[in-house]
């Protein structure tokens, strides 16, 4: 990873290409204690019932990708995610390629940090979820 | 404008007992995000990292949220509400056996008017801490309702 006076801004993040399955869906939907809560992250017909095309990954699962776009790119540095807002705009569904990608906006050099806009879109390259995340870099 | 009691904002509604983090259940986290990071992964590579052994990552803190109870205390305005985003502040990591409790309360409810009509918002901001009290995260969750 690049220290932090090598940043430029427009630094690029992934893309992460990803295929997110049913399984690693109800998986991170059980692990997330939302298995009981809501039938729509695990249950096929479940969701049809709410109007949803099918399962659909919980917005926190989302904001865990995006995450992992950031801590990808952090790698196993001292550097550390220390913020991360997501917006979900489109629900997201499993078995569907996803495109994670990010773009390095800022640098503050008085605490160190980088802002970066971190967004994931589908194959017609629709914005399904958009975010920002700052990363502190070691004094 | 959204009619509520101006005596819910602030007012803690949810004080969890800690829920210590096992090592599995980072590692099940990991395997559904497809996570191959060795700092959460990998418990020998991280022990030369940067925390001296594996740590969950980052997002695992918006697991905390006690099931349904949580679900139990969200005001709703409305027949159906959805989660609209998060903004989470990660002050420290998590390490697997750390005893980690929950503190929720009503920070903010606004209406906004968009093309598809006015939604009413509520955000629940949780602080988790660990067993040595230390605070590990923030957690704003924004809801979002209609009318």
């Amino acid at each position: 990873m690049k220290k932090f006076e090598e940043l430029t801004i427009g630094d690029t993040l992934g893309p992460l290409d990803l295929l997110v399955t049913k399984e690693q869906c109800r998986t991170y939907a059980k692990v997330s204690g939302f298995g009981e809560v809501a039938g729509r992250f695990t249950d096929e017909e479940a969701a049809k019932k709410e109007g949803l095309p099918g399962i659909i990954l919980p917005g926190n699962m989302s904001l865990g990708l995006l995450s992992k776009l950031v801590t990808d790119w952090i790698g196993t540095s001292d550097a550390r995610l220390i913020r991360m807002g997501t917006t979900y705009r489109v629900p997201v569904q499993p078995d569907h390629r996803l495109v994670l990608n990010g773009f390095l906006t800022n640098t503050n050099p008085s605490d160190r940090t980088a802002e970066i806009d971190v967004w994931m879109e589908n194959e017609e390259g629709e914005r399904l979820v958009t975010g920002t995340a700052t990363v502190e870099f070691p004094k | 404008m959204v009619d509520f009691d101006p005596a819910i904002i602030k007012k803690v509604f949810e004080n969890t007992d800690p829920v210590e983090v096992k090592p599995e259940q980072i590692a099940r986290f990991c395997a559904s995000l497809g996570e191959n990071n060795p700092l959460f992964t990998d418990g020998e590579a991280a022990k030369e990292g940067p925390y001296g052994g594996i740590v969950a990552p980052p997002s695992f803190a918006v697991t905390f949220r006690n099931g349904r109870h949580f679900f139990e205390h969200i005001p709703r305005f409305g027949r159906r509400g959805f989660d609209a985003g998060k903004d989470v502040e990660f002050v420290a990591p998590i390490h697997p056996g750390d005893k980690i409790s929950l503190h929720s309360h009503v920070k903010e409810i606004y209406e906004k008017t968009g093309r598809t009509g006015t939604m009413v918002f509520v955000v629940i901001r949780s602080t988790l801490k660990n067993q040595k009290d230390q605070v590990v995260a923030h957690i704003d969750h924004r809801f979002m309702n209609r009318p």
